[in-house]
């Protein structure tokens, strides 16, 4: 990103739901554990991705994962856990 | 990926509050409490809870604007605190050193060194001097003089990173000039705090925005760029209002144009190239480190090169006699022998607050292990920041309050910093978005409210036994309660945060773009 570009950065309104789509490849941080085992969940703003094939202490890092599937009407989705890349600030 | 503006709300937005446990709060049993309380988890916030009653008490009540004060209680209550602790101590002290040794006190330490030799040697490179013939130069009348005064001290803290220092150089120099003049006094003064907010908002060097940076995982270049358009958005109105203000709001009938006049200098503008290096270079990606040491080697040079400061108004040893080495330019006789020049004071002027910083990480770190900091956290994220929008209301109107109450906004925003980190990260919001909301209210409540310390230091250069009433007489002298309502850059940043929290105005999620790895400090 260039110098210019980080100035414009975020000049929007943006919405509490954001969408995604399948093959979508993005770094989330993992907010919690899922129902299945296995399963994480990643909250961004009020949308939900649960995220499979997770580490067993994934929860509160830095994941990238693959989208696999959006319901833009529930503001939910699914997918997979690909590696991780960091974690929590604090 | 897409993007849904404003779509409907999931079930938890106004529906059933989540479950803490969905979101990560007392979920891992590897992260449990390791130190055990008498008293249970919430007795781990008892260091970190009396060091702010201290703050308070010290700051808000008593008006004393002195960190050293403040290591003082921070070391009080981290000694409290052990003696609530069940069996063994070690294990607390083991956790004093585990909260001191991470690296989010280390990178913003580093960060402080660097920007004080930078901040002081622009000081003594007469920069403020220089800003001051730009607004002869451009001849300022007293109706335009709290604006300029806005831009100006805006520069001027933007440059060398402490509002403090600004406020204290402005009303030094700037305010009697203004005063004298025929500019309205408290109009000037609340007009000097807020150049001080911008500045201390917007500059890389400065501590506040180390701190905000640091602490959410971001880089200080990418954070400044990210928080332009937060600080522009409060800016202009701010202009405005000043203009408008000051022609309505008459002064003291004073002339001293001459006074204004007699400390310009040109030359000292050099030092916008000293800063705009720092800016450039942080914005381009490159480490703060980097960025600073860039700077600050074209602003030892501009200062030697045209005379602004000599060599030993950088580095100075001072001996008590003379001797072979007396005739090197940093080597000068003295009564005391020791070590000055800007170099060493401006490092040596954040040293109170390193240490500061020290103990309140380690303070925190004892409420993360006793289980104290989960507990409330989870009890705002189950009651309180239940969407993204409430979650950072949550975290604008909690910024707000800690800066509100306690004095020195840097040590405020420290002990807050942790809570907009994972208050923020449980909804995925960007580390850019969260310094900003960080630094926006730590900056502008630390310049407001009487009991402020960017207040306090600008009041006291004009109460001092040498300060500016004894020198002028009373006309010199603002009550700080009457600035209150003219920090307009203050409020109106405050006010711009408000909304871009309920209208997710520059919102950015993590996913949206990461910090810069490579050049993160």
């Amino acid at each position: 990103m260039s110098v210019f570009d980080k100035f414009l950065a975020g000049w929007s309104f943006r919405g509490s739901t954001p969408a995604y789509a399948a093959g979508d490849v993005i770094e989330v941080m993992v907010t919690g554990d899922g129902d299945r085992p296995g399963e994480v969940v990643a909250r961004i703003g009020d949308s939900t991705l649960r995220i499979a094939d997770a580490p067993a202490d994934a929860v509160n890092t830095r994941v990238v994962v693959e989208v696999e599937s959006w319901d833009g009407s529930a503001h939910a989705g699914r997918a997979t856990y690909r590696k991780t890349v960091g974690e929590s600030a604090f | 990926m897409t993007e849904t503006r404003d779509g409907a709300p999931p079930a938890t937005d106004g529906g059933d509050p989540p479950d803490g446990s969905e979101f990560g709060v007392d979920d891992d049993a590897s992260n449990g409490p390791r130190i055990e309380f008498r008293g249970g988890k919430w007795a781990s916030t008892v260091p970190l809870v009396f060091f702010i009653c201290w703050a308070i008490f010290q700051s808000g009540v008593l008006g004393i604007g002195d960190t050293n004060g403040l290591v003082a209680g921070a070391l009080v209550g981290t000694t409290l605190g052990m003696f609530l602790v069940r069996g063994d101590w070690k294990a607390y002290a083991d956790t004093i050193f585990e909260g001191m040794t991470q690296r989010v006190a280390a990178t913003a330490i580093v960060a402080w060194l660097w920007a004080g030799m930078f901040a002081e040697t622009l000081q003594v490179g007469g920069f403020v001097e220089g800003l001051i013939f730009a607004a002869d130069a451009l001849n300022v009348g007293a109706a335009t003089f709290p604006a300029a005064a806005f831009v100006l001290c805006g520069l001027l803290a933007t440059g060398i990173g402490t509002g403090y220092g600004a406020t204290v150089a402005f009303v030094t120099l700037f305010f009697p000039a203004g005063v004298l003049i025929g500019a309205n006094p408290v109009l000037l003064f609340a007009a000097i705090l807020s150049g001080a907010v911008f500045g201390d908002n917007l500059a890389p060097v400065s501590d506040t925005t180390i701190v905000s940076a640091v602490t959410q995982d971001a880089d200080i270049g990418g954070v400044v760029a990210s928080r332009f358009k937060y600080a522009i958005s409060a800016a202009v109105p701010a202009l405005a209002a000043y203009l408008i203000a000051g022609s309505v709001m008459s002064g003291v009938a004073l002339e001293g144009a001459v006074a204004l006049r007699e400390s310009a200098n040109a030359l000292g503008l050099v030092h916008l190239l000293s800063m705009g290096t720092v800016i450039v270079t942080a914005v381009a990606g490159r480490h703060i480190v980097e960025a600073i040491s860039w700077g600050l080697l074209v602003a030892i040079a501009f200062n030697l090169l045209f005379g602004l400061s000599s060599a030993s108004d950088i580095v100075a040893f001072t001996v008590t006699e003379a001797g072979a080495l007396t005739g090197l330019p940093v080597v000068e006789v003295g009564e005391t022998a020791g070590v000055g020049g800007s170099l060493y004071a401006g490092a040596v002027g954040f040293f109170p607050l390193i240490v500061l910083t020290l103990l309140i990480v380690a303070m925190a770190q004892i409420m993360i292990r006793g289980g104290g900091f989960e507990a409330i956290q989870a009890a705002l994220l189950d009651r309180v920041a239940t969407t993204v929008r409430r979650a950072e209301l949550t975290m604008v109107l909690g910024t707000a309050t800690i800066n509100g109450m306690i004095t020195i906004n840097t040590a405020a925003e420290i002990a807050i910093a942790p809570y907009v980190a994972r208050i923020g990260e449980k909804f995925n919001i960007n580390g850019y978005r969260r310094a900003n909301i960080l630094d926006a209210n730590t900056s502008a409540l630390g310049y407001i409210f009487p009991w402020a310390g960017g207040v306090l230091v600008g009041y006291q250069v004009m109460v001092g036994p040498d300060g500016l009433g004894a020198e002028y007489g009373p006309e010199m002298v603002v009550n700080p309660i009457e600035v209150v309502p003219y920090v307009f850059h203050g409020w109106f940043l405050l006010a711009i945060f408000i909304l871009a929290a309920i209208t997710g105005f520059g919102r950015e999620y993590i996913p949206d773009r990461a910090s810069e790895e490579v050049s993160r400090a």
